[in-house]
């Protein structure tokens, strides 16, 4: 993604301010829409409206945040899906530790062996994203800014114009949520039964 | 630091997320630390998660945008350029 915009484009502010967001914001993209077809759509529909309204942009702030809420505006406004989709698994009611608990009760930490390496070491990026794509919208939301990007609370706050609190809250419900979708492909997968046998007594 | 300012295991799990973060205050991140350091148990919950959280980072952010992204992104605002009458 080194490359620069049209010629005409070239050199201005808006341009070398939009080029390195673009990959991060095609991944938050991706993960809200959960699909390559929309993601794409939306990313460059956030960036045409970023040029139109540029001279809104004050310079010495953070673009990269600016250009966000640009683009999860325009998610929430043109691209989320209306309806709720049916959830395969009961997510709401994560406890705490999730995947800390259950590699445990299949094993995992016995012995030398490191328990998060184990199952993570087993879990392909299809499968993590599988598992994020099956969190509600509120918590996928927060949950793609938060994991594509280094922003902290305040700023993903500023980006959804909500409160810090409610995104600290979502934040720590989202992540419970995320650790059991995880098990859950995990289970699907079969990488639980492999794990657990090869970690029998 | 006193006693009285310890953190229990359920004060310090309730407060990891945010450790993880660096989200809570300085005193706060220093008064989980002392937990950490003197309790074997939250310690090693702590490096569970810190190592989830890293690598469901690292793989989340392994999608990569379309090759001619910007070549539409650049089409597109020339598009609106010319509308717009130059």
């Amino acid at each position: 993604m080194a490359e620069k915009l049209s010629k005409t484009d070239a050199g201005t502010a808006f341009n070398e301010l939009l080029v390195p967001v673009l990959e991060p914001a095609y991944g938050a993209a991706f993960h809200m829409c959960r699909n390559s077809h929309d993601a794409e759509d939306l990313v460059q529909e956030a960036a045409l409206q970023a040029y139109k309204h540029f001279h809104q942009f004050q310079p010495g702030t953070k673009f990269k945040a600016w250009f966000f809420k640009i683009l999860t505006n325009l998610f929430y406004y043109k691209y989320r899906k209306k309806k709720r989709e049916p959830q395969l698994v009961d997510l709401e009611d994560a406890p705490d530790c999730y995947l800390y608990v259950q590699t445990s009760m299949i094993g995992l930490h016995a012995g030398n062996q490191d328990p998060a390496e184990s199952i993570m070491g087993k879990m392909e990026v299809e499968h993590v994203q599988q598992a994020i794509s099956g969190l509600p919208e509120e918590f996928r939301v927060v949950a793609a800014l938060y994991f594509i990007e280094d922003f902290s609370y305040e700023e993903i706050a500023q980006i959804l114009g909500k409160p810090v609190g409610t995104v600290r809250s979502r934040l720590h419900r989202g992540r419970k949520m995320l650790q059991k979708a995880l098990w859950h492909v995990a289970e699907e997968r079969g990488i639980v039964a492999a794990l657990a046998e090869e970690n029998a007594p | 630091m006193s006693s009285i300012n310890r953190l229990t295991c359920e004060e310090t799990l309730r407060r990891l997320d945010d450790y993880l973060d660096r989200e809570l205050t300085a005193q706060e991140m220093i008064r989980v630390r002392e937990h950490l350091e003197t309790c074997e148990v939250c310690a090693r919950e702590y490096n569970f998660e810190g190592k989830v959280l890293l690598d469901l980072k690292a793989k989340l952010r392994r999608v990569r945008a379309p090759e001619d992204l910007i070549a539409k992104i650049s089409k597109s605002i020339a598009q609106f350029k010319e509308e717009k009458g130059g």
